[in-house]
């Protein structure tokens, strides 16, 4: 079943994503550089400095969406690595082993002079670093610190007390990795860095993801949902990746605005809503259709998904001093996502700022602390479901979650 | 009296079992009670903190220093780990899902804390789910988890921030136990511990093999107070004479730590000679003393330790291991990497390109299991 997007920002952000990837292409194959970058990596510095990059986890998402994992995998299976593990980046690696770059998606992922990645888990880094023993790629890594004790009302904090919130030993580091950043991307690529740009970057940028929390809130508060996640996370996620760029700030403006329209309208993504649903995890790129397969049968409709509610809630930093700043959204982000009690607390707060029916928790293999998810949640009272599988790697899914999903719909979230 | 040899081996038979004593005060003063993992005193009847660790990068100096008894918590793979599949997931490496589980069954005893490092994904996510157990769920009875966050980017700032890691960290033992740390006394005993251990690595690298795998892995993991610990491996290296001769073939065993003997028992059972390793319970953390410099010297030590594979690059890695295997003249590469454990099974391909020996890779292997039949089929080893 193939998702059926009905948002005009949605579409609209699709087609700058095709033609700005074509510009891209344009870029690197007239000498620009091209760097590659994990998703929880401070982007913000290569867009004040003008260096094209793409998002490792964006083009996994194209990949899967284009049913083209497996090949990829292959790839790297063919170099001896495991097809089996954080296939989330592996992905975007097994595109630099195709020996016909050209045959991927939309043209195929250009070959990037730098990749940065954070050393999250065990295995990130060995796949960023393998991609820079590539002919003519260079790695540069940094670290993902941990602390000890930490204040759980993180989304409170973030937005000004984040110093309070992250700890000023992981503020400390990363803000140092980040200067020398600058300084090695100043030395190899000869673009400069203005602090006046920088400004201007992370004040479009909190702009943008303000735009994100009023249309984050006005869903949460809008029965029945105007919208669904299909058209929530291309019409924040897309964005996303453009951060820091006025058309970026500019988009999040006009989804809010389509967003209240269909809230005057009185329009439903799902006439005779009866469910609420919430998804936990990372997107099913490879059957996005999966979302609106129970709305018809059983009015139930996936109205969260992290997507927008991480843009409302875990980007916005002011300060006077940009680069720790910049620090504070990377320095604990995917803490805000996994790691509890920061991921559990915000997940019930989110379930009930949603009027939330039922969860359906995807868990992969990466070892992102579920149990604690669940629980809070089911101790706030909201029904859960798991269901376990790789969001990239379609051989993981089993299509009896469909089945499962529909009894648990019906014995518990509508009984 | 034993040999020093048997009595490592059963102290380390005794470790991460549960101590005859069932509250704090009733507690044996039989010394081969202190030798267990939980609950210690001294002959005035003080009693002595226990303190509970995990990973290959908490700094066993400090703990010595603040004149608490460290033991370093292990899994029981075949015991099995309900309560730690359900808290930390089954995508966390099983080790850590059976320390969990032995925790909150009070397999160790009375521990007073738990300190854990980051030394890899599942040891952070421990850290985190004790941390957060004893939030939400304070009848487990979980004692205060506390995180050692030492990094390993071969970068100043990395060392920068150790270092402040590492004065936190000996800044919250003091305030534990009220009183100033003894650094100087405990990095003297620790590196002592190190040179002796290095010196009885010489004997399993001996042609042929003067310890098999199974027994260095006893012999440098046997749960005994540091300065007991040193007492009997100087013994051990003076009975060095009288040590048996194993011939078998020479394995280098790469990847997955191993905090029990199974995988060495299993495949030493068919006649392979474990003579070397690169996990963090075997040679891999002999390396240099720590020496006199004080906090910092011990942060740098620390931040360079290693390379294991969850922390340093396939090419690091590679590099160690065509060391490693040079050194201790092994005749086979042997990868292991387990299912939940899968940062080896990346490591392998450049290792296997920087050798000059034959290498095979069990991968996806069960906690304290090892499916030999690749090894039996591509280098079989007659018994």
């Amino acid at each position: 079943m193939r998702s059926v997007k009905t948002l005009a920002t949605a579409a609209e952000a699709g087609r700058h994503q095709r033609e700005w990837f074509a510009d891209l292409r344009r870029r690197v194959a007239d000498g620009e550089p091209f760097a590659l970058l994990n998703a929880d990596v401070p982007h913000e510095i290569f867009r004040t400095m003008d260096i094209p990059y793409a998002v490792s986890q964006w083009w996994a998402s194209l990949v899967a969406a284009k049913q083209r994992s497996g090949h990829y995998l292959d790839l790297v299976r063919q170099r001896g690595y495991p097809d089996y593990s954080e296939q989330y980046n592996s992905v975007t690696l097994g595109s630099a082993f195709d020996p016909e770059p050209e045959a991927g998606p939309w043209g195929g992922l250009p070959r990037p002079d730098i990749v940065v990645g954070d050393a999250t888990g065990d295995v990130t880094r060995k796949v960023f670093d393998i991609w820079g023993h590539e002919p003519g790629v260079t790695f540069y890594p940094l670290e993902s610190a941990a602390e000890n004790e930490v204040p759980a009302n993180w989304w409170e904090l973030m937005p000004h007390r984040w110093e309070q919130a992250v700890g000023p030993a992981r503020l400390d580091l990363l803000t140092a990795e980040l200067e020398n950043l600058v300084r090695f991307l100043e030395t190899t690529t000869g673009r400069r860095f203005r602090e006046s740009r920088f400004r201007e970057v992370m004040a479009l940028v909190n702009e943008q993801e303000e735009w994100n929390r009023k249309t984050r809130d006005l869903i949460a508060r809008t029965r029945p949902a105007p919208l669904g996640v299909v058209d929530s996370i291309p019409s924040v996620m897309l964005p996303q990746w453009h951060r820091g760029t006025e058309w970026a700030r500019d988009i999040a403006r006009r989804f809010y605005e389509e967003v209240r329209d269909r809230v005057d309208a009185g329009h439903a993504a799902c006439p005779g809503e009866r469910a609420r649903l919430m998804w936990i995890g990372r997107g099913l790129w490879y059957d996005m259709g999966f979302y609106q397969r129970f709305q018809d049968e059983y009015g139930a409709v996936f109205v969260w998904s992290m997507y927008l509610a991480i843009a409302a809630d875990g980007y916005v930093r002011h300060g006077d001093d940009p680069m720790r700043a910049l620090a504070a959204r990377f320095a604990a982000f995917t803490d805000q996502l996994y790691t509890p009690p920061w991921s559990s607390e915000w997940y019930v707060k989110e379930a009930r700022l949603h009027g939330i029916d039922g969860v359906v928790h995807l868990v992969s293999d990466d070892p992102r602390g579920s149990y604690f998810t669940a629980r809070a949640l089911e101790a706030a009272g909201f029904p859960v479901i798991e269901i376990h599988a790789d969001n990239v790697d379609a051989r993981t899914f089993d299509d009896e979650v469909v089945r499962r999903i529909g009894q648990w719909l019906e014995n518990v979230v509508l009984a | 009296m034993p040999t020093a040899l048997a009595a490592l081996e059963e102290a380390y038979a005794r470790r991460g079992a549960r101590t005859a004593a069932s509250t704090r005060l009733s507690v044996s003063m039989d010394p081969s009670v202190s030798m267990g993992p939980a609950v210690s005193t001294s002959p005035a009847g003080d009693r002595t903190p226990v303190v509970g660790y995990v990973g290959a990068d908490v700094p066993v100096e400090l703990l010595t220093a603040a004149g608490v008894h460290a033991v370093r918590l292990t899994g029981d793979p075949d015991s099995g780990s309900v309560l730690g599949d359900r808290y930390l997931g089954r995508g966390v490496d099983p080790m850590a899902r059976s320390v969990l589980t032995r925790l909150l069954a009070g397999s160790f005893g009375d521990l007073d804390r738990i300190v854990v490092s980051h030394d890899c994904e599942a040891s952070l996510r421990l850290f985190y789910a004790l941390r957060e157990l004893r939030r939400v769920e304070p009848g487990t009875a979980l004692p205060e988890a506390y995180l050692v966050d030492i990094l390993h980017l071969p970068h100043r700032t990395t060392a920068r921030y150790n270092r402040r890691r590492i004065g936190e960290f000996a800044a919250r033992l003091e305030a534990w136990t009220g009183r100033p740390l003894d650094l100087a006394g405990a990095v003297a005993a620790h590196d002592e511990r190190r040179r002796l251990l290095t010196a009885v690595a010489e004997l399993r690298r001996a042609v042929p093999a003067r310890l098999t795998g199974r027994q260095f892995l006893a012999v440098a993991n046997a749960a005994l107070p540091v300065d007991e610990h040193i007492a009997l491996l100087e013994r051990l290296l003076a009975e060095a004479g009288r040590l048996g001769e194993h011939p078998g073939r020479r394995v280098f065993l790469s990847g997955s730590d191993h905090d029990t003997p199974h995988v060495y028992e299993t495949v030493e059972s068919e006649g392979y000679v474990i003579v070397g390793e690169d996990h963090s319970f075997g040679d891999l953390f002999l390396g240099e003393p720590v020496g006199a410099g004080g906090l910092d010297a011990l942060a740098e030590h620390y931040h360079h330790s290693g390379p294991t594979a969850h922390r340093a690059t396939v090419g690091e890695r590679a590099a160690h291991a065509a060391r490693a295997v040079r050194h201790c003249r092994a005749e086979l590469f042997v990868g292991y990497s387990r299912i939940g454990d899968e940062a080896p099974a990346w490591d392998f391909p450049a290792q296997r390109a920087a050798l000059d020996i034959p290498a095979v890779l069990l991968e996806r292997q069960e906690y304290g299991r090892a499916d030999l039949a690749a090894l039996r089929k591509e280098h079989p080893c007659a018994v």
